[in-house]
């Protein structure tokens, strides 16, 4: 027997078969229905427990693709983008829609536009909305492949979401690097004060021996709803660098999903957040170490201030065959304010039994005995704490191999602190 | 130059008084030798000087040059010319020492209305502070104190002492932890900060250190009194004769 639950008005929304774009075959149709059957996760659902989608996505977002945004707005919001100078290519997304115009396509590397492509092998996640709602509406995205011998260079992906009203805004990304090949892609998230439900999926394929690097930044408008997911498969020998700095938004939930389908290969997942008022942010992996002599890391620094929530789920599956396991997670939390919150739940799932494998999380308020050092030393106390809090944000920086990137998000932090602490 | 008058101090949460009528002067120049054995109140002394948090002045003052620093903030007492050299001195992780020297020398020079220094000012400044304390300029881009040894930390408290010129400098237990090459570093590295315009105040258990750096007075502290003074002989019969005398005085 299954109780019905009345639907709410984003569900009703999402139902509506007109809005499917066309394209991708019965994908689209099945993810749909998948989609339907459940509908938005809520709180009764362990992985979603301390975030009510159902709750949180509070009125219609209909589907929506494109839309032209002014050249102020485009200036305004592309300004966030701390890659500019950093990456030499760079694709833009506005409102789902690739911008041919105002993008600069990198040299030498395949990348292709998931409109013009509308014959790709998509299969859909099972039991998540998120996924299923991205099947069944992506717009567009890029499609990348890179060979080895490619360049180098970093591409950035530059998403900006500015509907006239309630939408929802979804991309699917596609990055595959073949044997041997090393890349580096950026992604930028951001937009206006206008509220948007943006649902951006990235799957990511790294062959053997292949090194991926991937930083991104999420500076939606206050009013956003961000929800992502990061599917990554490693090949033997292959690598994962993954960064998220998370400053915007107001509900913000990264998946991230890493399967190791070779042996010897290593992944680091990697994250800070910056976040004030009521914003809400989850992030909630699961790394699947389905073969021996694996790598992962998870590292993730939070600085939490008046009523935000930070949320880290981190959950490390070893399979029985998977011996030689490494696997480490660490969440730590600046708690800035009475009312800020952090929850943490490492999880392990261990059936081999020679693994390294353990977890931490932490929470607190700054340190006393620094704070009052640094004092000693005549630094007054607004200053003497900035410089804590951006020590321990600029200490998950550190994951990111870019000096560059790194010194650009140090100065993000700065700047957040400035907006917040004053310093 | 600092005026110790009739301090009674405990710690807050507790209540229980740990400094029970202190009086101590110190003139510009001189060093002063404080000793006493464990809880005797030296580093709380210390503390209070330098602003600690958890502690209550329940009578008596303290000026530093005719102005009562007790109401004032650790980073205002810095400007003013206090500096504590930590018997422990604290990590700091993701703070590089050298951009640590320059935001502390700046803001006490900012505080005094003076201009503050470039990065290669101050970098000069302190690789010639360095040399002396044997501090290799890999360490200045190391986090503060963070995976230094014992003799390390204690080197990069003094070479803060140097970067900063304090007027007066409070030495908590500097000999804490060090073998003798690294005391006599240490100490080489303070006397060279000794000055007509510069007092300081060392203490410390032990005599040895003070064989280093030569006091102008030493004074007992037992039981949150200063319980005698004398010139650096009075070291000397601690050394001797140990405290036990002077906890049954005071008891």
């Amino acid at each position: 027997m299954s109780i019905q639950i009345a639907k709410t008005a984003a569900e009703e929304v999402y139902a509506e078969l007109d809005n499917l774009p066309d394209g991708y075959g019965d994908i689209r149709q099945s993810a749909h229905s998948a989609f339907a059957e459940n509908g938005l996760p809520h709180r009764r659902i362990e992985e979603w427990k301390w975030t009510d989608l159902r709750r949180i996505v509070d009125q219609a977002y209909p589907p929506a693709i494109g839309g032209e945004i002014s050249a102020a707005t485009y200036d305004a919001l592309s300004a966030h983008s701390p890659f500019a100078d950093i990456a030499s290519s760079r694709v833009v997304f506005i409102n789902g829609r690739f911008d041919a115009e105002r993008s600069k396509l990198p040299e030498n590397i395949s990348v292709q536009m998931l409109s013009d492509t509308p014959e790709i092998d998509f299969s859909l996640r099972e039991g998540d909305a998120v996924d299923a709602l991205n099947l069944a509406y992506a717009s567009d995205g890029a499609l990348i492949k890179i060979a080895k011998g490619d360049s180098q260079n970093p591409i950035e992906l530059l998403f900006i979401t500015a509907p006239e009203q309630a939408a929802t805004i979804t991309t699917r990304n596609v990055i595959e690097l073949e044997e041997g090949a090393i890349a580096t892609v950026f992604e930028t998230h951001t937009g206006s004060n206008q509220a948007y439900v943006t649902n951006a999926v990235t799957e990511i394929k790294i062959g053997t021996g292949a090194v991926m690097h991937r930083v991104r930044l999420q500076e939606d408008g206050p009013s956003a709803i961000h929800l992502s997911n990061t599917t990554v498969n490693l090949a033997a020998d292959a690598k994962l660098q993954d960064f998220t700095f998370t400053l915007g938004g107001a509900t913000v939930r990264n998946q991230g999903f890493v399967t190791f389908d070779g042996e010897n290969a290593s992944a680091n997942v990697s994250g800070s957040y910056m976040l004030a008022g009521k914003q809400h942010v989850d992030t909630t992996l699961l790394v699947n170490h389905a073969v021996p002599a694996c790598e992962s890391r998870e590292l993730f620094k939070c600085v939490m201030d008046e009523n935000s929530r930070g949320i880290f789920q981190g959950k490390v599956i070893v399979a029985r065959d998977a011996q030689k396991t490494d696997g480490q997670q660490s969440a730590n939390a600046l708690l800035l304010s009475e009312g800020a919150e952090f929850d943490a739940k490492p999880e392990l799932e261990i059936y081999a039994d020679d693994v390294w494998c353990g977890h931490g999380a932490t929470s607190g308020d700054l340190d006393e005995n620094q704070l009052f050092y640094l004092k000693t030393r005549g630094i007054p106390e607004k200053q003497a704490k900035a410089l804590l809090i951006a020590a321990f944000a600029a200490a998950a920086f550190e994951e990111i191999e870019n000096e560059a990137v790194r010194d650009a998000f140090n100065e993000i932090a700065q700047s957040w602190l400035a907006r917040h602490k004053g310093a | 130059m600092l005026e110790i008058k009739n301090l009674h101090a405990r710690v807050e949460e507790e209540g229980t008084e740990i400094l029970r009528g202190i009086d101590l002067t110190v003139n510009p120049g001189e060093v002063h030798a404080i000793m006493g054995p464990n809880g005797s109140g030296k580093s709380t002394l210390s503390y209070i000087l330098s602003g600690k948090e958890g502690y209550e002045v329940t009578q008596g003052s303290v000026t530093y040059n005719g102005e009562n620093i007790l109401e004032k903030e650790p980073d205002e007492r810095a400007a003013a010319g206090i500096f504590l050299a930590f018997q422990y001195p604290v990590e700091i992780p993701g703070v590089a020492t050298m951009q640590f020297l320059k935001v502390a020398l700046n803001s006490q020079r900012k505080a005094r209305g003076e201009g503050e220094l470039s990065t290669p000012e101050l970098m000069r400044l302190v690789r010639e502070k360095s040399q002396l304390l044997n501090v290799k300029p890999e360490m200045l881009k190391r986090p503060v104190n963070v995976g230094f040894s014992g003799g390390e930390k204690k080197r990069v408290e003094i070479l803060q002492m140097a970067v900063l010129e304090p007027t007066l400098c409070i030495l908590d237990e500097t000999d804490s932890g060090l073998d003798i090459d690294a005391l006599r570093v240490v100490a080489e590295g303070v006397n060279a900060l000794r000055s007509p315009d510069r007092a300081m105040i060392v203490i410390t258990h032990y005599q040895r250190l003070l064989d280093y750096i030569v006091p102008d007075h030493v004074h007992v502290l037992s039981k949150g009194k200063i319980v005698n003074s004398g010139g650096k002989e009075l070291a000397l019969e601690l050394e001797k004769d140990g405290y036990a005398a002077y906890e049954e005085n005071a008891a």
